[in-house]
C-alpha cells in the first residue's frame, strides 16, 4: 500500500493534504476536475494509482480512488493521500493531488457521505467505473456525477448494465455517460468520416450494398456501436425481421433513402485487433479502414471510379489510460454517443419499454 | 451535400477536400509552418482524405527533390514528431510546380495539372491558393490566376485565395491590394491570415468575456482605468531580418495587423452570432472609432518611436539599431513603438488602451492587460498607504498561455496590512496537452470556408488608415516627432513611461 502514499486517518484528509502542499514549496497544485476511479475488483487501487499518475501529465485534477471489497462482511474504511508530480517544461513542478479510499462491506452510505465530502467544490465530478455495474451505481450515486465512464466489453450482460445506463441518462439532469468501447473507435469514425469528404463516395453513399465490421470477441460492443453510428448518421431504415445471428456473426438488414438494402454484417475475430475492419461497399466504391493486430496505424483505402487514396494515421493502443485521456481531451457533452444508443440498444434487443422496468442487484 | 458522418464528429466546421497550391513554396514559410501545419492535421486524422498539394516556385526541382527538402525541415520542426509511414503517406500528395510568378505559361500548365487532379475525383475539384510570396508578386500571382481562368470554379465547388502579411504598406496599397484580390475572388473566398488571431490565447478572449457572466459587466470606462498591450521581441535583426524591418518598422509590421486585431478582440461589442462576419462586423466597428492621430502635435503626444542601442540581452552583447546587418546607419525606422489609442464609443469613452511594441527587449511576452479602476478611498483605501495596486487582469498570449488575476488581499497577523496576490491560470499545467499551431487552424477554417479568424477587407483598411496618420507625421511632416532611443535589454525609452505617467499609470512590469 506504500505506493497509495501517507496512511491517514478518515477525519484528518484534508489537514493532511495541507500540510503536504505546504512541505514542498515548489510545486503547483492544479486541479480541473475531481477524477474519481472506482473499482470492486481486488488490488485495482494499486493499479489506479498508476494510471492516475499517467493521467495528470495531460489531465490536471484532484483524484479519488475507490476500492470497495463488498464481500467482506466488516464494515471498514481507510484512506491514504499522495501527490502525482511532473516536470512542465523542465522546469515547473505541477502536482495533483490523490485520495485513496479503500472500504469493505456495505458501502453504499460511506461511498456518499465519506468519500464524496472530498470533492474538490465547484469542479465537475468525472467518475470512471472499472468492470461490471452493480447495485451501488443507483440514482444517489450518479445524481453527483457529471462524466462517467464505464467499459462495456468488460460487462457480462451489457443488454441489462446499458439499461442501467439509460435510466440514469433519463433520471440526471448533468449525467454524461461514456464508453471505452465508443472512444475506441473514434480513430475509425475519423477515418470514415475524412474518405468520405471525398465528393465522388459522398455521392455513392446512399447506394452502399453492403457493411462488414470485424472485431475481437471482447469488443463486440465497439462493432454495434460503429454500425449504428453509420445507420443512425444517414438515416437508414432498420429492416428488423432480416436479422440473422450466428455464432461468430450478427446480420442486419437496413434500407437507405434510395431504397437500397444494405445487408451488415459483424463478425468478431479472436486474433484480431479490437477493431480490425470496416468495409463500406456500394457497387462504385469501397471504404475500408483496417487495422492489423499489433499495427500502431490504421490503414485506410478508398477505391472510387478510377480514383484510389490510401494513407495511415497512427493510433493509440488499448491502454486504459490512453483511452481515458482520449475521453477526456474531447470533453463535450457527448451528444453523438447518447444519439446512437437507441439504435444501438435496439440491436442489443432491448427495447424503450424494457427500461424502465429493470434493476441490477 | 454535407458530409454524414461529420454530424457531431468534431464540433467544428467541416473542411472539405482540395487542392492547396502554395506559391513561393521553396521559401521559409511553406517549410517551417505550412508544411509542418498540414502534416500534423494529417497526424491528427483531421486532413480531409483527397486534399493534394502543388508548390509553386521558380527554382527547378523534381516532386522528389521537394518533398525530401521539406521532409528534412519537418523532421526539426513538426509540433507532434515526425512519423516516417505518415510523411511516406503524406508526401504522395504533394507535387513540386517549376514556374516564374510572372509567365502565363506557367499558370496555363498549373490548370492543365489541377484538372487533371480534378478528373481523378470525378471532375469536383476545390481549390485553395496559398500566396505565400513576397507582396510585391501579390499582383502578378493574381492577376496570373485570373487570366488562366483559375480563379473560377465548377458548379458545387470553391475556389479560394488566403493571403499573407503583410497586406498592404499603407492604405493605398492594401486598397489597391484589396481591388486587385477582389477582382480575382469574391471577399467570401479571400482569407487573409493574420496568424495571431489562430493562437488559443486570442480566440479565449471571446470565450472570457462572453461565457463568464463575471467579467461583461465590468468591462466599461464605469471600472476599468486603462489596458494594456505588449508585444516584446527579445530578437535583434538576426538572419538578414534587417533588410525588410527596416523598410517596415515596427508599427507597420505588428501595431497594423496583430496588436490591432488583439485590441478589437478586447474592445468589441458582443455579436449577435458568431458567424464570420457577425464577429468581423464587430470588430470593424472598433477599427471605426478609434481617435485619429492626423497631426504631427498629436502624433508627438500620443505615439513614441524609438530604436535600441547596444546594450545586452540574455546575457548576450548586442549592437544597436542602426549598426544591425541590412539596416541604414541613418535609419529612422521604429525597433520599438508605444501608442496612446482612444477608442470613441460609449464604453470606452475616456479609457486609453496603451500599445507597445518592442525589438531587443529584455524577453519574450506577448500580453494584454486591463487595469480596473482603484476602489473608493475609503475603509481600507483610507488607512495609510492605501491598498497597493488594483486588480489587473492578464490575459498572455505567448508564450506561457494563461489568464491571470490580481487581487488584494490582508496578510495574516493582528495588524491590517494589505498586498497584492495573484490567483494564476497557466495553460499548460491545467491541461497537458499543447496547443496546435495557429496556421493548423487556420488552414482548417480555410478549408471549411470559415472566415471568422481572418481579417476581413474593411478592417485591414481601418487599420491602416490610424497608422498612415501615424506614418506621415513621421516621415512627411516638417516638424516630425524624435526617435527615442532606449539600451538594448531594457523595457523601452523613458519617453514611453511618460505616455502612462499622467494618473501614476505604469507600464506593468512583465
Ligand atoms: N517566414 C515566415 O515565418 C513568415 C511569417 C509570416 C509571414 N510571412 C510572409 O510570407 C511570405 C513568404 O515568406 P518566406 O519567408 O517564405 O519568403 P522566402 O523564403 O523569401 O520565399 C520566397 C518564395 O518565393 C519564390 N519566388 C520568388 N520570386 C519568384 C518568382 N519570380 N517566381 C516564382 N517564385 C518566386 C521563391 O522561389 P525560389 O526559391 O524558387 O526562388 C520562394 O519559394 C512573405 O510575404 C512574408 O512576409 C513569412
Amino acid at each position: 500500500m506504500q505506493i497509495l502514499g501517507k496512511e491517514v486517518a478518515i477525519g484528518s484528509v484534508d489537514r493532511e493534504l495541507r500540510l503536504l502542499w505546504e512541505q514542498d514549496k515548489a510545486s503547483t497544485n492544479a486541479s480541473l476536475m475531481n477524477l474519481a476511479v472506482y473499482s470492486e475488483n481486488d488490488g485495482a487501487i494499486l493499479r489506479n494509482s498508476d494510471l492516475v499518475q499517467e493521467i495528470t501529465r495531460e489531465h490536471a485534477c484532484r483524484a479519488i480512488l475507490i476500492g470497495i471489497d463488498r464481500d467482506d462482511p466488516k464494515a471498514s474504511i481507510r484512506a491514504w493521500i499522495t501527490a502525482h508530480c511532473h516536470l512542465r517544461h523542465g522546469r515547473k513542478s505541477v502536482c495533483c493531488e490523490q485520495i485513496a479510499f479503500q472500504l469493505t462491506g456495505r458501502a453504499t452510505g460511506r461511498l456518499r457521505n465519506t468519500v464524496f465530502a472530498h470533492l474538490n467544490s465547484d469542479l465537475p465530478l468525472v467518475f470512471w467505473w472499472q468492470g461490471e455495474l452493480s447495485s451501488i451505481f443507483s440514482e444517489r450515486l450518479y445524481s453527483l456525477i457529471e462524466r462517467f465512464v464505464f467499459d462495456s466489453s468488460q460487462w457480462s450482460d451489457p443488454a441489462e448494465s446499458f439499461k442501467c445506463i439509460e435510466r440514469a441518462l433519463k433520471n440526471a439532469n448533468n449525467f454524461s455517460p461514456m464508453d471505452m468501447e465508443w472512444t475506441r473507435s473514434y480513430a475509425v469514425r475519423l477515418a470514415v468520416a475524412g474518405l468520405y469528404d471525398d465528393p465522388l463516395a459522398k455521392q455513392s453513399l446512399e447506394y452502399t450494398n453492403s457493411i462488414r465490421i470485424k472485431v475481437h470477441p471482447n469488443h463486440k460492443m465497439a462493432g454495434l456501436q460503429l454500425l449504428a453510428w453509420i445507420i443512425q448518421s444517414n438515416g437508414w431504415k432498420p429492416l428488423m425481421d432480416k436479422r440473422q445471428d450466428t455464432e461468430i456473426s450478427d446480420r442486419f438488414c437496413f434500407e437507405t433513402n434510395e431504397g437500397v438494402e444494405v445487408t451488415a454484417v459483424v463478425e468478431t475475430a479472436s486474433s484480431a485487433a479490437p477493431i480490425a475492419e470496416l468495409e463500406i461497399s456500394s457497387p462504385d466504391c469501397t471504404v475500408r479502414v483496417s487495422r492489423g493486430a499489433d499495427s500502431r496505424y490504421l490503414h485506410q483505402l478508398l477505391n472510387v471510379g478510377s480514383h484510389r487514396v490510401e494513407q495511415s494515421t497512427p493510433v493509440s493502443g488499448n491502454d486504459p489510460a490512453e483511452l481515458f485521456m482520449a475521453q477526456l481531451s474531447r470533453g463535450g457533452k457527448n451528444s453523438l454517443f447518447r444519439m446512437i444508443i437507441p439504435t444501438f440498444l435496439s440491436f442489443l434487443g432491448v427495447n424503450e419499454e424494457e427500461i424502465y422496468g429493470t434493476n441490477i442487484e | 451535400m454535407n458530409n454524414p458522418f461529420r454530424k457531431d464528429l468534431v464540433s467544428r466546421s467541416q473542411p472539405e477536400a482540395c487542392t492547396v497550391v502554395i506559391f513561393g513554396a521553396t521559401g521559409d514559410l511553406t517549410h517551417r509552418k505550412l508544411i509542418p501545419a498540414l502534416y500534423n492535421l494529417q497526424l491528427e486524422g483531421a486532413l480531409p482524405a483527397g486534399v493534394k498539394i502543388v508548390g509553386f516556385a521558380r527554382r527547378e526541382k523534381t516532386d522528389e527533390q521537394f518533398r525530401s527538402g521539406l521532409e528534412e525541415i519537418n523532421r526539426k520542426v513538426s509540433r507532434s514528431g515526425h512519423d516516417d509511414e505518415v510523411w511516406a503517406d503524406f508526401a504522395q500528395k504533394i507535387h513540386y510546380h517549376q514556374s516564374e510568378f510572372q509567365d502565363a505559361d506557367g499558370y496555363k500548365r498549373l490548370a492543365e495539372s489541377l484538372e487533371e487532379i480534378d478528373q481523378e475525383r470525378g471532375g469536383k475539384g476545390n481549390r485553395l491558393f496559398y500566396i505565400a510570396s513576397a507582396p510585391s508578386f501579390f499582383d502578378d500571382v493574381l492577376e496570373s490566376l485570373k487570366d488562366a481562368g483559375l480563379n473560377s470554379c465548377r458548379a458545387g465547388c470553391w475556389s479560394r485565395v488566403i493571403v499573407e502579411k503583410p497586406f498592404g504598406i499603407d492604405l493605398p496599397s492594401a486598397q489597391h491590394l484589396n481591388e486587385v484580390v477582389n477582382k480575382t475572388f469574391q471577399e467570401k473566398d479571400t482569407y487573409r491570415i493574420d496568424h495571431y488571431l489562430g493562437k488559443e490565447t486570442a480566440q479565449n478572449i471571446m470565450v472570457l468575456r462572453f461565457a463568464n457572466a463575471i467579467f461583461e459587466p465590468l468591462w466599461n470606462n464605469n471600472y476599468i482605468d486603462h489596458i494594456q498591450i505588449t508585444c516584446a521581441e527579445n530578437l535583434g535583426m538576426e538572419g538578414g531580418r534587417g533588410g525588410y524591418y527596416d523598410k517596415a518598422g515596427a508599427l507597420r509590421d505588428m501595431v497594423q495587423n496583430h496588436l490591432l486585431q488583439l485590441l478589437s478582440l478586447v474592445a468589441m461589442e458582443p455579436p449577435t452570432d458568431l458567424t464570420a462576419d457577425g464577429v468581423r462586423d464587430e470588430k470593424v466597428k472598433v477599427l471605426r472609432s478609434l481617435r485619429q492621430w492626423d497631426t504631427p502635435e498629436l502624433v508627438a503626444e500620443n505615439v513614441v518611436r524609438a530604436q535600441y542601442t547596444e546594450g545586452h540581452v540574455d546575457g548576450e552583447k548586442c549592437v544597436g539599431y542602426c549598426q544591425e546587418d541590412r539596416v541604414d546607419p541613418e535609419s529612422t525606422t521604429e525597433a520599438y513603438v508605444a501608442l496612446r489609442i482612444m477608442i470613441d464609443t460609449w464604453r470606452w469613452s475616456g479609457v486609453p488602451f496603451f500599445v507597445r511594441m518592442g525589438k531587443q527587449l529584455p524577453k519574450k511576452a506577448t500580453e494584454i492587460s486591463v487595469h480596473f479602476k482603484e476602489p473608493p478611498t475609503v475603509l481600507f483605501n483610507a488607512l495609510s498607504g492605501g491598498v497597493p495596486g488594483g486588480n489587473v487582469l492578464v490575459i498572455r498570449i505567448q508564450p506561457d498561455e494563461g489568464i491571470s488575476l490580481r487581487m488584494v488581499s490582508k496578510i495574516p497577523g493582528a495588524r491590517l496590512r494589505l498586498e497584492p496576490v495573484k490567483m494564476d491560470f497557466h495553460y499548460s499545467t491545467s491541461f497537458g496537452k499543447g496547443s496546435p499551431e495557429a496556421y493548423e487552424r487556420l488552414l482548417l477554417d480555410s478549408m471549411a470556408g470559415d472566415a471568422t479568424l481572418f481579417a476581413r477587407r474593411d478592417e485591414v483598411e481601418e487599420a491602416w488608415k490610424f497608422i498612415d496618420h501615424i506614418e506621415s507625421a513621421w516621415h512627411e511632416s516638417s516638424n516630425p516627432p524624435p526617435v527615442a532611443d532606449y539600451v538594448a535589454g531594457t523595457w523601452g525609452p523613458k519617453e514611453a513611461d511618460d505616455l502612462l505617467a499622467e494618473g501614476g499609470r505604469k507600464w506593468r512590469r512583465l
